[in-house]
C-alpha cells in the first residue's frame, strides 16, 4: 500500500452550498471548514435535511460547491476537470453505500474487479480475490448480489472500496440496511481495515454508536460545522479488543 | 367527491403529465394513429367512392363487350331486343403528329349516343361526341405537342382541327395503352386517318346499358356465344382496369399504414404502463385520503379522456392539412376528381383512436385501481398480474380483429401480422446477437468494455423491439428510395448501349419496301419482320377446352392474339435447343418453331401439332422446334415461328425496331411525315410513364412512410426511457467507482451507436432481399448489391439512435441524490 506523504488529505476552505427555488435562494451551509488529516477517522452527524449527504458529495468531488473550495491529497478540486477529477476519485477515493450498490449482473468478483478495472489495474482480479478473501467472503466469489445475505453484500462492497487502496474512504450509513448484530460486524471489519490500511475514513451516520468509535465527530446544525467532544477512542480500543 | 371536482383533478392532473416523457409519448403516438387513420379513412372513402359512383362512368356503360375484331351488327341487335341501349367505341394507340412533333396517344373514336353513363367534360364545353373534322384532345397532348385549341392535330393521313380541351372522359379502355394521352374524334372520321388496317392492334368495344335487370339477362345470353376474340367487361369484372387499380390502390396504402398503426399501438401500450407503474403511488395516496377505487378508475379515466379529446381534434385537423396534399398525389393516378368523403369518415380516426385507448388502457388503469395503500410502505407491485395478463391478451386481440376491419381482411391482418411478427422475432434474435458480438469484440479495446456487454446484455428485452422496429422501417425506406431511383435506371442501364430504342408497328405490305428505302438513306439499320395475328385454338385435334389444364388455360399465350412470323434464319439472340431449325412447310404440313417458355407452361413437345386461326382461316402446325429467346434482347420476338411460305397468305403487318441515338430526331419526324398511319414507340417514353407512375406510388406512400417512421422513433424513446432509471443510477454508480462523465457518456454513445449500427446493417441486408426477387424476377437483370445502402443506413441508424438516446436522456440529477435515492 502506498501511503501519500502530505497531510491534510482533506482540506475544505469557505465551503458554501445554496440553492435556487422559486421562493429564492436557500442556503445548506456557508463558509464551513474542515481539515482532515491523514489515517483519521471522521463521523459526520446531524439530522436529517442539514445537508451531511450533499456535504459528503462535495467533499468527494461528485458535486460542485456553489463557493468555496475543497483539497483533495493536496489537488484542489476547482481546478481539475471532469476527467481529472475521475482519475482522483478512482486513485484516491472509495465509498461505501447504505443501499451496498452492487450491480446484480455481476458476480461479487466482477464487482470487486470493476473500480480496478476502470483504474485499468493490470491483475484486477487477483486483488480482488485477494479482498474477497480479506473480508471473509473466499467461497463467495462467484454468487451474484441477489444471492447473497445483506451483511455478505455489505462486505462485498467493503472489499471493492478498500481493493483500490484508497486514501479517503467515505462511507454512508454503512449499517443502515443491516440488524443489529450483522451491522455491527461490518462495523469492526470496517474500522480494523481502516487502521490497518491507514485509510482516512469519513462516515456519515444517524447511529451515536458508531460515531463514537470515529476519532472526531463533526455535527452539522443550521449549516455550521460542530466539533464535539470526542469520546470514542476509549470506547473504539475497547470494541477493538473485544474483536477477535 | 363529484364527478365535475373528479374532472378538475383530472384536468390538474393532465396537465402535470405532460412533464412525464412516457405521457408526451403516449400522445404523440395517439395523435399519430389518429391523424393517419383519419387520413386513410378520408382517402380511402374517396377512392371507394369514387369507385363506387364513378365505376359505371368510368366503363362508361353497364357492360362492355370488347374485341380485337370488329364487332358483328347482331351484338348491337341483340341487345336492343333486351331493350338496351348501345353504341360503338373503336380505340387504337397511334402517332399524333402536330407541330412537327410526335406523341404516341391513344385515339378513340366514337359516336352518338356517348358515353352512356358518366360524362365527358371538355373546355371549352361542347357536348358529348366531337363534331366531324374535329378532335378532342387531353391536356398532355397539347403541352407535349406544344398546340392549342384551334390548332391542327394529324392523325394518320387526317388533319383534325382541336376544338376543345378533354379533361375528362370515361371508357378510357384497357391495356398499357389507355394510359397514354388520349384523344377523341367522331367514329365518322376514323376512316379517312387510314389507320384501320390489318395487324393494327385496335380495341372494338359495343357499349351497352339500361335497366340492371335486363343488363343481367343480356350478360347471362351473352356468355355462351362470345367468340374468342371477344371479351365482356361488366361493372364487377375483373377486367375492369381502372376499378382494380383504385382498390389495389386503397389496400396499399392501408396496408403500408398498419405498420404506422401497430407501431402506435405498441408506443401507447408500454408508455401507458409505464404512466399507470409512475402513478401507483399517486394513487395510494389518493387512496388514502379517502377515494374510492372505482372514483379513482373514473380519475384516471377522465385523464386519458382529456388526452383523446386533445389528439382527436389536433389529429383530424393535420388530417385535413394532409388530405390535400395526398389528393393531390392520387389524382394525378385516378382520372376525374376525387368526390368528398363524409363527416362519418372524418370523425373515424377519433373514434378508432378512442378504441385504441380504450382496449390498450383498461388493463393499466385497472391496474391502477388495484392499488392498496400499503404501496406507499413498502414500493411494491399490486398483485394480480394474472388478470393483466388475461386483459392484455384481449386488448391485442381486440387489436388484430381491428386491423382485420380496417383491411377488409381478417385472413390479411393476420398474415400481416403473422408475417411481422414472425420477421421482428427472427430481426430482434439477430440483431441482438450481433450487437452482443460487436459488444464483446470492442469489449477488450475499451475501459468500460465490459459495461457495454452488461449494458447490451442488461437491454436485451428492449432490444429485441428497437431493433426490429427500426431496421424494418429504415429498410422500407431503404425501398422506396431504391425503388424511385435505382431500379428504372439499372434496368434501362442494363440493356445494351446501341439496343433498340425505338419500335415501328402496323407496317402495312405495301409500306414495307419504301419504309425499307427510307431507314437505308437514313442510314439506321432495321430489320423487319412480318406478323400474323393469330389465336392459338387446340392442341393434337382436341380444343383448347380439353387439350390443356386449367392452369395451362390461365396463360396468356391461349387468353389472347399471338403474333406469328415466319424466317428462314434464326433472330439474334435466339437458340434452338430441341429439334431442329429451320421450319418447313410441305405437302405434310407446316411446321413450327415454339418459344421454350411457352411450350413448358402449355406443355408442349416435339411432334405435337397445335391449331391456329386468323379471322375465319384455321391452320395447323406440327411443333419441330423449341427456341430459346432473350427477351431483353430488345429486339421484336415471337413465341411462335413458322416457315416463309406457310403464312403468306395471311393478312400480315410488320414490325421493326431500331437504334437512334437520342441527338438524331430528324429521322423519327421524317418518319411520320412520310408513313403517317405507322405507330413509333419510343422506349424512352414508355420508360418515362412507367417511371411516373412509379415515382406517383412512391410519393404517396413517402407520406405514409414519414409516419411510420415517426412513430418508429417515437416507440424506441418510449423503450429506452423503460430503462433509463437503472442507466442513470449505474452511469452514478460508475463515477463513484471513478468513471468520468466522459466515460459513462461515452458508455451511452457505444450502446446506441452499435445498435443503431447494427438496424442499419440489418435494414441494408432486408432491402436487398426485398430487392432480390425484383430484380431477378420482374425485371430479369442480376441482382446487385446496393453500396451506397450498405454504407449510409448503418450511419443513419447510428446517428439516428444516437440522437435518439441523448433525447431520452435528461438533465442528470446530481450522482449523490441518484445513488441516495435508492
Amino acid at each position: 500500500m502506498t501511503t501519500p506523504d502530505y497531510s491534510p488529505v482533506v482540506q475544505a476552505t469557505g465551503l458554501t452550498k445554496w440553492f435556487d427555488s422559486h421562493s429564492g435562494r436557500l442556503s445548506l451551509f456557508s463558509e464551513l471548514e474542515l481539515t482532515i488529516q491523514r489515517g483519521e477517522s471522521v463521523a459526520i452527524i446531524g439530522p436529517s435535511g442539514s445537508g451531511k449527504s450533499t456535504l459528503l458529495s462535495l467533499l468527494a468531488g461528485l458535486d460542485s460547491p456553489s463557493h468555496g473550495d475543497v483539497m483533495i491529497a493536496g489537488q484542489a478540486l476547482a481546478q481539475l476537470d471532469d476527467s481529472q477529477r475521475a482519475a482522483l476519485r478512482s486513485q484516491h477515493l472509495s465509498f461505501i453505500f447504505q443501499a451496498f450498490h452492487l450491480l446484480p449482473e455481476l458476480n461479487a468478483l466482477e464487482n470487486v474487479m470493476l473500480p480496478l478495472e476502470i483504474r485499468g489495474q493490470q491483475n484486477a482480479e487477483a486483488t480482488a480475490r485477494q479482498w474477497l478473501d480479506n473480508v471473509g467472503l473466499a467461497e463467495r466469489h462467484s454468487h451474484y448480489p441477489p444471492m447473497l445475505s445483506g451483511g455478505e453484500q455489505q462486505r462485498v462492497a467493503i472489499a471493492r472500496a478498500f481493493a483500490t487502496e484508497p486514501t479517503l474512504l467515505f462511507a454512508d450509513e454503512p449499517t443502515g440496511n443491516l440488524d443489529q448484530s450483522t451491522g455491527d460486524a461490518i462495523v469492526e471489519q470496517l474500522f480494523t481495515l481502516n487502521r490497518e490500511y491507514s485509510t482516512t475514513l469519513i462516515l456519515i451516520t444517524h447511529d451515536s454508536r458508531l460515531a463514537a468509535r470515529c476519532g472526531r465527530v463533526l455535527q452539522l446544525q443550521q449549516g455550521q460545522l460542530v466539533e464535539q467532544p470526542a469520546a470514542g477512542s476509549a470506547q473504539a480500543d475497547a470494541a477493538e479488543e473485544a474483536h477477535p | 367527491m363529484t364527478l365535475s371536482q373528479l374532472n378538475r383533478l383530472a384536468l390538474r392532473q393532465s396537465r402535470a403529465s405532460w412533464r412525464l416523457l412516457e405521457w408526451r409519448a403516449l400522445a404523440a403516438a395517439l395523435l399519430i394513429a389518429i391523424c393517419l387513420s383519419t387520413l386513410l379513412a378520408v382517402t380511402g372513402a374517396k377512392l371507394e367512392k369514387s369507385l363506387g359512383q364513378q365505376s359505371a362512368a368510368l366503363l362508361g356503360a353497364d357492360l362492355v363487350i370488347s374485341s380485337s375484331r370488329p364487332l358483328p351488327d347482331k351484338r348491337a341487335q341483340a341487345a336492343s331486343t333486351y331493350g338496351l341501349q348501345s353504341s360503338t367505341v373503336t380505340q387504337l394507340s397511334s402517332m399524333l403528329s402536330g407541330n412537327d412533333k410526335f406523341l404516341l396517344g391513344s385515339i378513340k373514336a366514337v359516336a352518338e349516343p356517348y358515353p352512356l353513363r358518366g360524362e365527358i367534360s371538355t373546355a371549352p364545353a361542347l357536348g358529348s361526341v366531337p363534331e366531324p373534322g374535329t378532335v378532342w384532345a387531353e391536356k398532355t397532348v397539347l403541352q407535349r405537342l406544344g398546340l392549342n385549341v384551334g390548332d391542327p392535330l394529324t392523325l394518320g393521313y387526317s388533319t383534325l382541327t382541336i376544338s376543345a380541351e378533354l379533361l375528362s372522359t370515361p371508357d378510357r379502355g384497357r391495356g398499357f395503352g389507355s394510359f397514354n394521352p388520349m384523344v377523341i374524334l367522331n367514329q365518322a372520321d376514323l376512316a379517312a386517318t387510314q389507320l384501320i388496317a390489318p395487324g393494327a392492334r385496335i380495341d372494338y368495344r359495343l357499349l351497352i346499358a339500361g335497366p340492371k335487370t335486363q343488363v343481367d339477362q343480356f350478360e347471362q345470353s351473352l356468355l355462351p356465344q362470345l367468340s374468342s376474340a371477344e371479351r365482356l367487361v361488366s361493372l364487377n369484372s375483373e377486367g375492369n382496369l381502372q376499378g382494380n387499380l383504385q382498390q389495389n390502390l386503397n389496400r396499399y396504402l392501408r396496408l403500408s399504414a398498419v405498420m404506422a398503426l401497430l407501431l402506435c399501438a405498441l408506443t401507447i401500450l408500454l408508455s401507458l404502463r409505464r404512466f399507470s407503474h409512475a402513478s401507483l403511488n399517486r394513487a395510494a395516496v389518493l387512496l388514502n385520503l379517502g377515494l374510492q377505487p372505482g372514483q379513482l378508475v373514473q380519475l384516471f379515466g377522465l385523464q386519458l379522456l382529456q388526452l383523446w379529446l386533445v389528439c382527436a381534434a389536433a389529429g383530424t385537423l393535420i388530417a385535413l392539412l394532409l388530405d390535400s396534399l395526398v389528393a393531390s398525389l392520387l389524382n394525378s393516378m385516378i382520372p376525374g376528381q376525387l368526390p368528398d368523403a363524409t363527416l362519418l369518415h372524418w370523425l373515424q380516426g377519433a373514434l378508432m383512436g378512442l378504441v385504441l385507448l380504450t382496449t390498450l388502457g383498461l388493463p393499466p388503469l385497472l391496474a391502477i385501481s388495484r392499488v392498496s395503500v400499503s404501496q406507499l410502505l413498502r414500493q411494491s407491485e399490486p398483485a394480480s398480474v394474472t388478470t393483466g395478463k388475461v386483459l392484455m391478451g384481449l386488448a391485442l386481440l381486440a387489436l388484430l380483429v381491428w386491423i382485420g376491419l380496417y383491411l377488409d381482411s381478417p385472413v390479411l391482418a393476420l398474415a400481416l401480422t403473422a408475417v411481422l411478427v414472425g420477421v421482428s422475432w427472427a430481426l430482434g434474435l439477430i440483431g441482438q446477437w450481433l450487437t452482443r458480438r460487436l459488444a464483446t469484440l470492442l469489449s477488450g479495446r475499451l475501459k468500460l468494455g465490459r459495461l457495454l456487454v452488461l449494458r447490451i446484455q442488461q437491454q436485451r428485452r428492449w432490444q429485441k423491439l428497437q431493433i426490429p422496429v427500426m431496421s424494418l422501417l429504415l429498410a422500407l425506406m431503404a425501398l422506396l428510395w431504391l425503388a424511385r431511383g435505382d431500379l428504372m435506371e439499372r434496368w434501362a442501364e442494363q440493356l445494351p448501349l446501341d439496343s433498340a430504342n425505338h419500335f415501328v408497328i402496323n407496317i402495312q405490305p405495301w409500306e414495307k419496301d419504301p419504309l425499307a428505302a427510307f431507314m437505308q438513306q437514313q442510314g439506321v439499320e432495321a430489320e423487319l419482320y412480318p406478323m400474323v395475328r393469330a389465336r392459338i385454338t387446340g392442341k393434337n385435334g382436341l380444343a383448347n377446352a380439353e387439350a390443356f389444364n386449367a392452369e395451362q388455360k390461365q396463360h396468356n399465350s391461349l387468353n389472347r392474339e399471338l403474333n406469328l412470323t415466319w424466317r428462314s434464319q434464326l433472330a439474334r439472340g435466339n437458340e434452338v435447343i430441341e429439334g431442329s431449325w429451320p421450319p418447313k412447310t410441305d405437302d405434310n404440313g407446316n411446321t413450327v418453331s415454339v418459344e421454350s417458355n411457352v411450350a413448358a407452361h402449355l406443355g408442349l413437345k416435339l411432334g405435337d401439332t397445335l391449331s391456329f386461326s386468323v379471322g375465319a382461316n384455321q391452320f395447323e402446325a406440327t411443333v419441330d422446334s423449341i427456341r430459346k429467346v432473350k427477351w431483353d434482347s430488345f429486339q421484336p420476338n415471337f413465341y411462335m415461328v413458322f416457315a416463309p411460305a406457310a403464312l403468306e397468305k395471311l393478312p400480315t403487318s410488320y414490325i421493326t425496331a431500331f437504334y437512334l441515338p437520342p441527338e438524331n430526331s430528324t429521322t423519327a419526324n421524317g418518319l411520320l411525315e412520310q408513313f403517317p398511319t405507322l405507330t413509333l414507340i419510343a422506349i424512352e417514353q414508355l420508360l418515362a410513364q412507367a417511371r411516373q407512375l412509379i415515382e406517383h406510388l412512391v410519393d404517396a406512400s413517402s407520406l405514409i412512410m414519414a409516419m411510420s417512421l415517426l412513430a418508429g422513433t417515437i416507440l424506441v424513446i418510449t423503450l429506452m426511457t423503460q430503462e433509463r432509471a437503472q442507466r442513470r443510477y449505474e452511469n452514478a454508480l460508475l463515477q463513484a467507482l471513478g468513471a468520468s462523465n466522459r466515460d459513462c457518456q461515452q458508455l451511452d454513445r457505444l450502446e446506441f451507436g452499435l445498435t443503431g449500427l447494427v438496424c442499419g446493417a440489418l435494414a441494408a441486408l432486408l432491402a436487398e432481399l426485398a430487392l432480390w426477387p425484383i430484380h431477378q424476377m420482374a425485371l430479369k437483370v442480376d441482382p446487385v448489391i446496393h453500396p451506397s445502402s450498405w454504407l449510409i443506413l448503418p450511419l443513419l441508424g447510428m446517428a439516428l439512435f444516437t440522437l435518439l438516446g441523448s433525447l431520452s436522456r435528461r438533465a442528470p440529477r446530481s450522482l449523490w441524490t441518484q445513488l441516495r435515492a435508492r
